[in-house]
């Protein structure tokens, strides 16, 4: 009897997953773990394993298609089977499978049917005005990012995704001349607004139209620190990860956040919600966007620790192997770019945080104090804060303190 | 221009049209020595005597006897004391008033006005505080106007007088004391004609008779929120003047419908279906909100009888979503 393989379920906000690549053509063989196919979800990428053995009798779900979870992509089964009568009775026997096999998915889908339901069917959600001059410009409604409730579009998205359109392609073709030119390459290149671009789109426009951000901007004496993770790292055994500057300054952040516990909150409906773990993420870019990989609870972790555990989540951030658990569920972000020679920077909030610190680079510079200059190590750091939950004084407070741990390092060990 | 009450203003144009049409007089209970429940025609009974004729308790035979005025060549105004008692006399109103001059191809006319007082939030309890101008627009042959300020109340009463149809007159109880501009003289406002009583370009509420003074305020208020108002007064619920608000929701592409009636099967919905079925769909650019009064018999108690129809605060809530600022 041939098996049915389903669209799994990756993260808990997964609906759907689109078929990135087959590993196998209809009619090769597979083994039970051997990779089957790739599956794009909102942020990653995997590979799922057949979970059965035997033939690659059909594939349901073709490449680039998406497919809704725990339904039917592909059928394994003996060589030469006959699967008409299973292609019948898809539904009914997939049903079947689905409450042996993912009973708890099943109720958890159920708390929300019409969410689910809308989001598959992916028809862009957008008012008459909006869609009226989408049609007039020629605009494809999907790729304008919505800022109305549950993504709605509404006139300005389109008045400023034409706005913003128009500035990429200053020397737009002539009508007349697409179709005369038609075969002709265009003098433009349009890239989809999908995947992870799309969800970083998104996030960041909601953060920056939902959160008003403050800056505040500190600088750091950073001779003590990066003394003492030099001896710190000439105690470590050849094959342990190396504790960077990212390990100290999410440790500092940490320790920082238990004394303004606030900074560990979100907003969700018109509530703010203290977490109880202290979760920092590290924004690592990738070439296709950038993703924050979580290392939970800090405070509790010892450099050693939280340092393997960075190295590990970096890597399997640039193979796109992160498992959504490891990437959700933070309470502050730290954004480092002074591996890219920036002194300074602002950063986005990651929602639905309530704050992120932009770190820049170390330089040697002349610090005056008590009528002397020395030269010091300096770095400057940017803490931008959602002013709905926090207010200056508390910024600057907070950042005071992630300063003072990097400045004496000794409170690490406190 | 002077500033007069909405009372004032009517009881002008009572008088007025008794100078001018010797065919206009006016039935009803307790108009005479009384005045009349609200006062209406307070202190025209001496000198009005012969045009002001008191009737039994019998909505029914009122608005049959004026009916019937009404095809021998008089301009009969009936008084209901509160159009909640405008069922007793259904049959006259719909089946009659509404149908002969269509029946008889226009051998006859109906000059009739019934005016009558409507509403919540005076404590009168599920029985004498009713809104139920939709009702009466629902039937072909009738005109259906509920004026919300004294000017347009005094132009749209001396219309109806004129009009050879039967018009259902709406006078909302708690505009009676309400303040505003009225010329001196005859002037007419048109009947099926809206009045954009606030221009704005942000956002079309649609009102009618009571809910347009708490959109007026609401519309203030909003000011300070940075959201530009444009209030349009309906006036006439039917015939209903759709080009205005046509036009005004092709500017804003954002509508909020307010009513006094029960929402559901309310003008509103009409309202609605109008915008929706014209050119103003294309630009519509947030679904169309509407409040309405809650589908409850009205409350006896203050505060429930205050809940049960939409206030000033709840427009103001409303818009606000609509702009994201809860």
């Amino acid at each position: 009897m041939a098996n049915v393989k389903l669209m799994p379920k990756l993260g808990m906000t997964m609906t759907a997953g689109k078929v990135v690549r087959w590993l196998k053509k209809e009619g090769e063989k597979v083994e039970a773990g051997e990779p089957l196919l790739e599956i794009e979800t909102d942020k990653v990428t995997m590979e799922e394993e057949a979970g059965y053995t035997g033939t690659l009798l059909k594939i349901l779900v073709r490449e680039g298609e998406e497919g809704p979870i725990n339904q039917p992509i592909a059928i394994i089964g003996e060589e030469g089977e006959d699967i008409e009568e299973i292609l019948k009775t898809l539904k009914v026997s997939e049903g079947a499978e689905e409450e042996k096999k993912e009973e708890k998915i099943e109720v958890k889908i159920e708390e929300k049917p019409e969410e689910v339901k809308r989001e598959e069917i992916s028809k862009p959600r957008a008012t008459p005005a909006a869609r009226k001059i989408a049609r007039e410009h020629g605009i494809v409604l999907s790729e304008v990012i919505g800022s109305g409730a549950h993504g709605r579009v509404h006139r300005k998205d389109v008045e400023e995704y034409i706005r913003k359109r128009t500035e990429i392609v200053p020397s737009q073709v002539t009508v007349e001349q697409k179709v005369e030119k038609k075969e002709e390459i265009p003098s433009y290149r349009v890239i989809p607004f999908t995947g992870m671009r799309k969800i970083i789109a998104e996030k960041m426009q909601k953060s920056i139209n939902t959160a008003p951000h403050f800056y505040v901007t500190m600088e750091v004496k950073m001779r003590e620190i990066l003394k003492l993770r030099e001896t710190l790292n000439s105690k470590l055994k050849e094959d342990e990860a190396k504790i960077s500057l990212n390990s100290l300054l999410m440790k500092a952040a940490g320790i920082a956040i238990k004394d303004y516990p606030i900074f560990n909150s979100y907003v969700e409906e018109g509530q703010i919600i203290l977490r109880n773990e202290i979760n920092i993420g590290l924004a690592v870019a990738l070439d296709e966007g950038l993703v924050v990989p979580v290392i939970r609870e800090v405070d509790k972790k010892g450099l050693k620790e939280i340092a393997r555990e960075e190295k590990e989540l970096i890597q399997k951030a640039r193979e796109g192997r992160l498992m959504p658990d490891e990437y959700t569920g933070g309470s502050f972000t730290i954004s480092n770019l002074g591996m890219f020679d920036v002194v300074r920077f602002t950063a986005i909030i990651n929602p639905p945080e309530v704050a992120i610190l932009a770190v820049g680079k170390i330089r040697e510079i002349p610090v005056v104090e008590e009528g002397q200059i020395e030269i010091e190590p300096i770095m400057e750091m940017t803490l931008s804060s959602d002013h709905r939950v926090i207010d200056g004084a508390l910024a600057a407070k907070f950042l005071k303190r992630i300063k003072e741990i990097l400045e004496d390092p000794l409170q690490f060990v406190l | 221009m002077a500033e007069k009450l909405y009372i004032e203003a009517l009881a002008e144009a009572i008088k007025e049209e008794f100078e001018r049409d010797p065919n206009v007089f006016m039935m009803g209970e307790d108009i005479g020595i009384y005045g009349g429940a609200f006062g209406v025609t307070k202190g025209m009974y001496p000198k009005y005597k012969d045009k002001l004729i008191e009737t039994p308790i019998s909505e029914a035979s009122i608005v049959g006897a004026g009916v019937g005025a009404a095809l021998v060549g008089m301009r009969p105004i009936v008084e209901i004391m509160f159009s909640d008692f405008m069922m007793d006399a259904m049959e006259w109103i719909v089946n009659q008033a509404a149908k002969l001059r269509y029946m008889t191809g226009g051998q006859l006319k109906v000059p009739l006005v019934i005016r009558s007082p409507m509403g919540s939030g005076t404590g009168a309890a599920a029985q004498h505080s009713q809104s139920l101008p939709a009702m009466f627009a629902h039937i072909p042959g009738l005109k259906v106007v509920m004026p919300a300020t004294p000017y347009d109340v005094k132009g749209l009463f001396k219309a109806a007088v004129r009009d050879d149809n039967p018009v259902i007159f709406f006078e909302h109880k708690l505009l009676y004391w309400t303040k505003g501009e009225v010329p001196e003289g005859d002037y007419i406002v048109p009947i099926g004609k809206a009045d954009v009583k606030r221009e704005g370009k942000d956002i079309t509420i649609i009102a009618g008779s009571i809910t347009v003074i708490r959109s007026l305020e609401a519309a203030e208020k909003l000011k300070g929120e940075g959201i530009d108002v444009e209030v349009i007064d309906i006036r006439s619920l039917s015939p209903l003047d759709t080009e205005t608000i046509v036009n005004s929701v092709i500017k804003t592409g954002k509508v909020l419908i307010v009513e006094d009636d029960n929402k559901s099967y309310g003008w509103g919905a009409e309202v609605l279906s109008r915008i929706v079925e014209s050119d103003a769909f294309d630009y519509l650019d947030y679904p169309i909100q509407r409040l309405g009064g809650k589908d409850v018999p009205i409350p006896y108690n203050p505060k429930l009888e205050g809940a049960a129809v939409p206030q000033v605060e709840d427009i103001i809530e409303t818009v606000k979503a609509i702009f994201g600022k809860e």
